[in-house]
């Protein structure tokens, strides 16, 4: 496992006339925790999705677990899709469903279609579920409408799935932003737990900077689209944080 | 029953597909402007309707039967003593079931397409994957779209007769006739219902390496599943009236037995049969609107934050209806294998070839520009007299009380305006349970044969569904505006006219137009039983084998609806 997993070359989004990433190089190696910081609108967003493959990149190369994004056929990019879970801010579950139908759709990628249309009525590796919902914390909410769960039990599910789909690498977009601070500290230390147990890559923007220096050991700054820097953790000076968010705060206070 | 109206609003066929209502023309913006295009709207309107009523020959020819007046009062006088003996009472019965059975079966046909269809012409469907280019996925999109253009805009009777050619008399073609345009329909309304639901769990899912249909089905399909299968239920209430009107011409059931009690006019047993669909027609409509303000009040909680539930009436209605369809293909004895039978093929690819190149036929174009114009005419007629009506009757048939009525009255007054209501709504209801053909066959007891019984005849059914569709837009309106009128010591009366009229005009006046773009339609099944218009000729080209004529007075038919729809989207856009 010496080729990295994410290889991204001066890669530019742009909608229209409005740039949202421009000239992006980026190289994320097997075992990395890495954490993206930056004001809201400098893209961090669309950067995940240019990962995981929902946002197409309009300049520059997108290589995910070896496969070129841009010319490789669908089958390969779906493959490598699989391989990536991603975690969002608004959790992205289906409120209907139950909990273990919610953690089952992590699997829809190796599921054939009929076996995922059989598990809607007689649920599918029940076993593997329970064990990712007891790691979570949650063990006992299997068969409970996800709906009607808290918003950090929502948040679990949503890492339950992720631990179902087994990947190599999990985004996490904002994973703590709309629950308290205090879950959202319990999730994120859950979150590193998880993938240290698993080796598993793990990538997160974060809105809160105190918690993306106090536990990532590479830490990349994102503003209005490009790379302000991309260092190690003990690299990092106070200087260039608040150069990242002197901007936005130099114009706050009016 | 917020739903009805939602939906009659998403069914029209001329709202933009999918895509957001298109901001109203910027053309003289401002009040001054909006009104000087009211007032042209207004104006044309009223043109047209002085125009179409000479055309279908008010006050011009003889229109009136004078010697018909005596068997219309024997037969309104049968409907005292209807036939009830053993025997035709299980004829009724075993027709009833047949109805029942086509209705059941065509709606569950017409699901199944709703369901592929809608996911097919669905925007989340096209637009979702990394790679596509734009380009060849609003050529999808698009193309999906076309497909379903034309089995909705050729109405029931029409594929009925078509398939009558194809395979003889077999049950599979009320399923189908029921089935096709229905399914068309449904396709574009639950597509609709796809778009509006959050679409980022599904986009969540196919980020993660999940096949596109894998991920409907998880992430978009539960939230919008039971809309859907409520909208079946009013699908179903009016395939009731559609299996009807095919039996009229000749697919079996209640319709066939009253087409035959009408040729020998024996009085009782058309009073028997029509009970029997009255009957039908009511329950229908009554498990229909129980499903669906039930999903109403599911939808009103879940925006209020109380979470989603399972609803216990739609499960079971959905449990029932499975039962339904099961009954129904045994009762009929739906044997599918005949949709491959060779000798199906064989005359549905000779009616094609013998169809192919249309011709104008004997009436040359001009003829059959005329003959829209007269179709036209009709539809203007009836829908004229049916607004009148409908208003008329949607006051009464509104639901008492809502700090709108006669609260501090007496009791005797609130007995009496829950009498009107009880009786209006019953009134409607019979209105709209009897099909536009049967009322035209009714009507040329006392009429020459011609565009007005036609006319006629779809202003009394329609009628009764825009008077339950007005109803329940007085029902829906904002309360408060009413309350504050009142308190400043309005009488009942003056309330009525500051606060429902204006607040209800504008809705009654887009129902109205929507029914209008379904009355166009269905002038096609009154043309069948002698009417006038493009029905008419159809039929008569269909009875002659002219399959050539045929295809071009359907292409006609559709153009003339696709006419109407662009311009009542307009009337509408200006109303708003």
């Amino acid at each position: 496992m010496s080729s990295p997993i994410f290889a991204l070359d001066g890669v530019g989004v742009s909608y229209g006339k409005n740039t949202a990433l421009a000239r992006v190089d980026l190289t994320v190696e097997p075992g990395e925790r890495i954490a993206i910081i930056g004001p809201s609108g400098a893209g961090k967003s669309t950067l995940i999705g240019v990962l995981n493959g929902t946002v197409a990149a309009t300049s520059g190369e997108v290589t995910a677990l070896g496969c070129d994004y841009r010319r490789a056929p669908a089958r390969e990019i779906r493959k490598s899709q699989r391989r990536v879970g991603t975690i969002h801010q608004r959790f992205d579950l289906v409120e209907q469903l139950r909990t273990v139908h919610n953690v089952n759709a992590g699997r829809l990628g190796s599921w054939p279609f009929w076996k995922a249309a059989l598990s809607l009525l007689l649920p599918r590796d029940v076993q593997r579920v329970r064990a990712a919902l007891d790691r979570v914390g949650i063990g006992d909410k299997l068969h409970h409408r996800t709906g009607d769960l808290s918003g950090g039990e929502q948040q679990r599910v949503a890492i339950a799935r992720v631990l179902v789909q087994d990947p190599v690498m999990i985004l996490a977009d904002e994973p703590v932003a709309s629950i308290d601070p205090a879950r959202g500290r319990e999730i994120m230390s859950l979150l590193l737990e998880l993938s240290a147990e698993a080796g598993v890559t793990l990538l997160a923007c974060l809105h809160d900077v105190d918690m993306a220096l106090g536990s990532f050991e590479r830490v990349v700054g994102l503003r209005a689209g490009q790379i302000a820097f991309d260092k190690k953790r003990a690299d990092l000076t106070d200087d260039e944080v608040d150069a990242l968010y002197a901007f936005e705060r130099a114009t706050e206070p009016r | 029953m917020t739903t009805t109206c939602r939906w009659e609003a998403a069914e029209s066929p001329s709202a933009a597909p999918g895509t957001p209502p298109p901001p109203a023309p910027e053309r003289g913006t401002g009040a001054t402007g909006r009104s000087r295009r009211r007032r042209g709207w207004a104006l044309l309107i009223f043109a047209a309707i002085v125009v179409s009523a000479v055309a279908a020959g008010i006050g011009r020819e003889q229109v009136i039967k004078s010697e018909g007046a005596g068997s219309l009062f024997d037969f309104f006088a049968a409907a005292a003593s209807p036939r009830l003996d053993a025997d035709f009472l299980a004829l009724t019965g075993t027709a009833m079931l047949t109805t029942l059975a086509y209705a059941v079966l065509g709606t569950a046909l017409s699901l199944v397409i709703g369901l592929i269809g809608g996911i097919l012409t669905s925007q989340a469907w096209w637009e979702s994957g990394v790679r596509t280019r734009r380009g060849r996925r609003l050529a999808g999109w698009g193309l999906a779209r076309a497909v379903l253009v034309v089995p909705r805009g050729i109405h029931e009777v029409v594929w009925g007769l078509f398939f009558l050619v194809v395979f003889g008399i077999d049950p599979i073609v009320a399923v189908l006739a029921i089935g096709i345009p229905f399914g068309a329909v449904t396709a574009k309304v639950f597509s609709e219902l796809l778009d509006e639901t959050g679409r980022r769990p599904y986009t969540a899912l196919v980020a993660a390496g999940s096949s596109k249909w894998s991920a409907m089905l998880y992430g978009l399909l539960p939230p919008a599943l039971p809309d859907l299968i409520s909208y079946g239920f009013y699908r179903f209430e009016c395939a009731i009236r559609s299996a009807a009107i095919l039996g009229l011409v000749g697919a079996g059931g209640l319709g066939f037995q009253l087409a035959l009690s009408f040729q020998t006019l024996r009085y009782p047993e058309i009073w028997t049969l029509l009970f029997a669909l009255i009957l039908l027609s009511v329950a229908a409509d009554y498990w229909s609107s129980l499903v669906r303000s039930a999903r109403a009040r599911g939808r009103q909680r879940s925006r209020d934050g109380g979470g989603v539930r399972r609803d216990p009436l739609l499960t079971a209605s959905l449990v029932f209806g499975a039962v339904l369809i099961g009954l129904s293909s045994w009762w009929i004895g739906l044997d599918i294998a005949v949709l491959w039978s060779g000798k199906a093929w064989e005359f549905g690819i000779q009616l094609l070839s013998d169809a192919w190149p249309p011709s104008v036929g004997d009436t040359g174009f001009g003829g059959l520009l005329m003959l829209a114009g007269v179709t036209l005419a009709m539809s203007i007629v009836a829908i004229t007299i049916a607004f009148a009506l409908g208003a008329v009757f949607a006051v009464p048939a509104s639901t008492p009380a809502q700090g709108r009525d006669h609260i501090e009255r007496g009791a005797m007054a609130r007995i009496g305006r829950t009498t009107a209501m009880l009786a209006s709504r019953f009134v409607l209801v019979v209105l709209r349970a009897i099909p536009p053909p049967v009322w035209a066959l009714l009507l040329l007891f006392v009429m020459y044969p011609g565009i007005l019984p036609g006319a006629i005849a779809l202003a009394i059914y329609t009628t009764g569904v825009l008077g339950r569709l007005m109803a329940e837009s007085v029902d829906n309106l904002d309360a408060r505006p009413l309350r504050a009128i009142r308190s400043t010591g309005a009488s009942a009366s003056k309330v009525f006219c500051y606060g429902v009229i204006p607040a209800a005009a504008p809705r009654f006046v887009a129902y109205g137009l929507y029914r209008w773009e379904v009355t166009i339609r269905e002038t096609v099944v009154v043309g069948v039983v002698g009417a006038g218009g493009l029905g008419l000729l159809l039929q008569h080209q269909i009875s002659a084998f002219n399959y050539a004529g045929a295809l071009t007075t359907l292409a006609m038919l559709i153009l003339l609806t696709l006419v109407v729809d662009i311009t009542s989207a307009a009337i509408r856009r200006s109303v708003r």
